[in-house]
């Protein structure tokens, strides 16, 4: 009786997330009623849809959590994140297409740029550098708790950053993937988490200049090494 | 019949770079009678010529035939004796191993040189069919880890994310259970994640093969217990792709071998350059490998067709100094054979 409730609530669900377009109707199932002001509007990315649906459910249920949007690619997700209101995108690294970095620096380059939460499998070193290089405030394991998830949408809406230290081998390899003096001293400021204002100002950068340099460095970062033919 | 046939092939079409040994038997025995008949007709005169004389040049002049054609004949015996004794000899496993002599202007010099070129085509033919296997296992390997990943992996978390919204509900008083089954998702989202990077090396795809046996030698330590001491050169020369896996495989297997039957409290792991190329080590600090039973294992086969597949020297005995046992390949530099 129960499982077949759980899995006809599921199907539900499914046929909703899947459709990303009438997602704004994820709004019926966030029955809280906080103030608008106080609550943190969330835009939940996953191509996958257990977890997608994982994450809308457990979101929904915290009083101060809104799942404002829903998308399942990376376009999706930035029309999204541009029609919408969204305080924090926790995004999946892996998507079908352009990856989670890929929206992490598209919406950083928005007017009003969402936080982003890169939520991945390998949360590893060459990760977290590349999600310091996007622009990423957060980068969580997907073998986080439900708790830490919601914790970390919570610490980036303060303005906390929580890129994992990245291993100084690992930055070594990946610095050495950058090709000019003005992209290594960016990649070194990124890592430290400087501000992009202070990051701009010191290297005399306009905000555009930044946002180019950032898209290098991470075509270079993602890039698998080269390697004789 | 296969006279008929033979100038067209190319091998005999070529021009022989020495007298053939029927052309100097006849010629050596031709030089010896002509000499005889010389001294006889000339020296000694048919005239004075006594029974005695012509016995003393014929016993003379068979001796020095025989003589001569013992001569010839050895020298193109020897070397092919000693050729037919290295052939038997010849280790399957053991690449590179060639002909000594193949320079020789001779047929046994003919014979080892076309000896080597079959070994050569031997060789290639299994490097090429190894790769090819190899490469279907990696594919094989990769979807396996996808197919984790994509399922196993993301379905977990899923139950993770549902697990903690059942905490919620039952908030302030969860049951003790719920936790448990929390870390034990956990835990085999770990495995997962950990058998499908064994699987498929992400950190070699994306950092290379330095960063890629430091992270190997890490979680080797943390499950096993064995110490790994590290010594990774920097500024390595490029290797292939294809190069750089058999490597980490390759170190992957020494070191699942050190676990399993080095009984040894620490291990060792080198990456540093040589002339040619790339020199990778992984020695142990136990047991050692018994002199000719280490030919018997899969493990140790696999890792021989690996290396033979990118044209890489792997040596696998005693340590240097006696103690332990050590797997040492060396890899050339950006080629592949």
């Amino acid at each position: 009786m129960k499982s077949s409730r759980t899995a006809q609530r599921a199907a539900v669900a499914h046929s909703r997330l899947a459709a990303p377009r009438r997602s704004r109707s994820v709004e019926a199932h966030g029955a809280d009623h906080a103030p608008r002001s106080t609550r943190i509007e969330v835009l939940v990315v996953d191509d996958h849809p257990a977890v997608r649906w994982g994450l809308v459910q457990l979101l929904s249920e915290q009083p101060d959590l809104h799942v404002a949007a829903v998308a399942t690619t990376a376009e999706i997700a930035l029309a999204q994140a541009q029609h919408q209101h969204t305080d924090v995108a926790i995004v999946d690294y892996c998507l079908g297409g352009h990856n989670g970095l890929w929206v992490a620096r598209k919406l950083k380059a928005l007017e009003r740029a969402p936080r982003v939460v890169i939520f991945s499998a390998y949360a590893n070193d060459h990760l977290a550098a590349s999600c310091a290089v996007a622009g990423a405030d957060a980068l969580i394991s997907k073998s986080s708790l439900g708790d830490d998830v919601c914790h970390a949408i919570r610490s980036v809406w303060r303005g906390r950053r929580m890129i994992p230290r990245v291993h100084h081998a690992t930055t070594g390899t990946l610095r050495d993937r950058l090709d000019n003096d003005r992209e290594r001293m960016v990649f070194g400021m990124l890592l430290a988490g400087i501000s992009d204002e202070q990051i701009a100002r010191t290297l005399r950068l306009g905000a555009r200049e930044l946002a180019a340099t950032r898209a290098e460095m991470l075509a270079k970062l993602e890039a698998l090494p080269a390697r004789p033919a | 019949m296969s006279l008929r046939t033979g100038p067209s092939h190319p091998a005999l079409a070529k021009r022989h770079r020495y007298l053939p040994l029927f052309a100097r038997i006849v010629l050596a025995n031709l030089a010896v009678l002509g000499a005889a008949c010389l001294v006889v007709f000339v020296a000694l005169a048919p005239n004075r010529i006594s029974e005695l004389a012509a016995d003393e040049v014929l016993v003379v002049t068979l001796c020095l035939v025989t003589l001569v054609n013992v001569v010839i004949v050895r020298r193109i015996v020897l070397p092919l004796q000693r050729l037919t004794a290295l052939a038997r000899g010849l280790d399957p496993a053991a690449p590179r191993e060639r002909f000594p002599g193949a320079a020789a202007a001779s047929e046994a010099g003919d014979l080892a040189q076309t000896f080597n070129e079959m070994l050569d085509r031997l060789e290639r033919e299994r490097a090429e069919s190894a790769r090819s296997v190899l490469a279907a296992h990696e594919a094989e390997r990769m979807r396996v880890a996808q197919e984790l990943h994509d399922e196993v992996g993301q379905t977990l978390t899923a139950v993770l994310l549902q697990l903690s919204r059942v905490q919620h509900r039952m908030a302030p008083h969860p049951a003790p259970e719920l936790g448990e089954a929390q870390e034990t998702v956990r835990a085999s989202l770990e495995d997962v994640r950990r058998i499908a990077s064994e699987l498929r090396p992400e950190t070699l795809a994306d950092l290379g093969l330095a960063s890629a046996l430091e992270s190997l030698s890490d979680t080797f330590s943390r499950r096993t217990e064995i110490d790994v001491h590290r010594h990774i050169e920097g500024d390595l020369p490029a290797l292939t792709r294809e190069a750089e896996l058999a490597a980490y495989r390759i170190a992957q297997e020494a070191l699942t071998n050190v676990a399993r039957h080095a009984r040894s409290a620490s291990a060792d792991l080198a990456l540093t350059k040589n002339h040619s190329g790339v020199v990778r080590r992984v020695r142990d600090y136990g047991a050692g490998v018994r002199n000719g039973t280490h030919h018997a294992g899969n493990g140790i086969r696999g890792m021989r067709e690996r290396a033979g597949a990118v044209g890489a020297r792997l040596q696998i005995g005693a340590a240097p100094d006696g103690r332990g046992s050590e797997v040492r390949l060396e890899l050339p530099a950006g080629s592949r054979a």
